[in-house]
């Protein structure tokens, strides 16, 4: 018969009925017989984690949206996601992956949008006089790396309207691509720690959740860059949450890929600062 | 007094062969799709995949985990897999899994029923895993510093 571990949620493969201990995560457990023997189905002290209480869990404001409303369940998300996350994670499903794909894309999207549409209103001044400045800089015989270069040649040549608006329209897809990486990654190094207990719904709801600090996007300056760092912290917990496993686990499984990151993204502060560390005569 | 009995195994009844692949699968289709297709449209030498130019490797000469990976891609899907091999053999490998993953998609969704093999990702399958990492990082690094 196939019993399914209440404590990790793997499937296996078992001969008898009875006390005996998962073959995955090596807990013990009680699969039932069929008939159910009366002392079998006594009740454990506290429900497991994974057992039909949380199964039947309520569901997010997000995945209730047909009752609340539209916009009252995505507010109620995003407001529990940011300052209330056990309470929503508490509450996610497991087998509402589509719900949660469309509230990570809706909220990417909206503010990616609206935060592109801003940034070119206030900040477009900003970016000419920085395009100024490096070319300055060039001129004085400054050597820059390569992918600065082709970055900076990018963000100028996609400073029009057209290119803004462009860019705003494919956001959804953006998002949706980037959720889909983001929990594949994720998974993959809960996977390679041993701690993605209960599957890859609980990744996703982690993850899809996680991008509801990107309504920062709309913040012009450094709106993306705190939102990205709440994202990750937001993702770890709520790793930790579904797939109850320890705040070690769930911050390895998460910031390993975004350790990969970092190390780009240090690596790209390093080659600036050679570069504007060139320009400081001895 | 007794300890507690240990929590109640659920019995499930063994999967049927489903021909409808689950939502996460169309999602991962989707994105195999995304990625395969971008390495076959766009030139590796011209944005946007020469925006994926490793900056780890520009600042300090040495490879990051997936350098090579959008190579192979390109490679691969422009059938050279030899050239994929040699430019990153994790970035084949995950290529191979999207061209995989896609077609078996593509299958179920013409209606043909099959289960997908469930792999136990145990101890030893983990730390093969990890030693398959640091293998392919040793192999990249090693071509990327001229020692093969």
């Amino acid at each position: 018969m196939l019993a399914r571990c209440p404590s990790c949620r793997q499937t296996f493969s078992t001969e008898r009925s009875g006390q005996q201990d998962c073959p995955h995560c090596k807990r013990p457990l009680i699969v039932p017989g069929a008939p159910p023997q009366a002392e079998l189905i006594m009740p454990s002290p506290e429900p497991a984690f994974g057992s039909p209480e949380s199964e039947t869990a309520p569901g997010t404001p997000w995945e209730r949206r047909a009752e609340l409303g539209l916009f009252t369940a995505w507010w109620q998300t995003v407001y529990q996601s940011l300052f209330e996350p056990g309470k929503l994670f508490t509450s996610a499903r497991l087998d509402r992956g589509r719900a949660q794909l469309g509230f990570a894309v809706t909220t990417w999207s909206v503010f990616a949008a609206l935060g592109q549409i801003i940034d070119r209103l206030l900040l477009s001044d900003q970016r000419d006089q920085a395009t100024r400045w490096l070319n300055q800089l060039r001129q004085a015989g400054a050597h820059l790396p390569p992918f600065v270069d082709r970055l900076l040649a990018m963000g100028n040549n996609d400073n029009s309207i057209p290119a803004t608006f462009g860019i705003a329209l494919l956001s959804p897809l953006f998002a949706f691509l980037f959720v889909y990486l983001n929990a594949g990654v994720t998974h993959g190094s809960a996977m390679l720690i041993g701690q993605a207990r209960r599957g890859f719904a609980a990744t996703f709801a982690a993850c899809a959740y996680g991008f509801a600090p990107f309504v920062l996007l709309a913040v012009p300056g450094c709106g993306g860059i705190v939102a990205l760092v709440w994202c990750a912290a937001l993702t770890g917990y709520g790793l930790k949450r579904m797939h109850r496993i320890s705040p070690g686990a769930a911050a390895g499984a998460v910031l390993a890929p975004y350790v990969i990151l970092c190390c780009a993204g240090c690596a790209v502060s390093l080659s600036v600062a050679s570069f504007f560390g060139g320009m400081i005569p001895k | 007094m007794t300890e507690p009995l240990p929590p109640l195994a659920e019995l499930v009844e063994p999967a049927e062969p489903s021909a409808r692949p689950s939502d996460h699968a169309l999602g991962f289709a989707l994105l195999s799709a995304a990625l395969l297709g971008a390495a076959a449209l766009f030139p590796l030498d011209r944005p946007p995949l020469s925006l994926f130019a490793c900056p780890l490797k520009a600042a300090t000469g040495w490879p990051c985990l997936f350098c090579g990976a959008t190579h192979a891609f390109a490679h691969l899907v422009h059938g050279h897999p030899g050239d994929a091999l040699a430019a990153s053999p994790l970035g084949t490998l995950l290529a191979l899994a999207a061209l995989a993953h896609l077609a078996a998609t593509c299958a179920r969704l013409c209606g043909f029923s099959f289960t997908p093999p469930a792999v136990r990702f145990g101890l030893r399958l983990r730390l093969a895993t990890l030693a398959l990492l640091a293998a392919n990082w040793v192999f990249v690094a090693a071509r990327t510093r001229g020692v093969l």
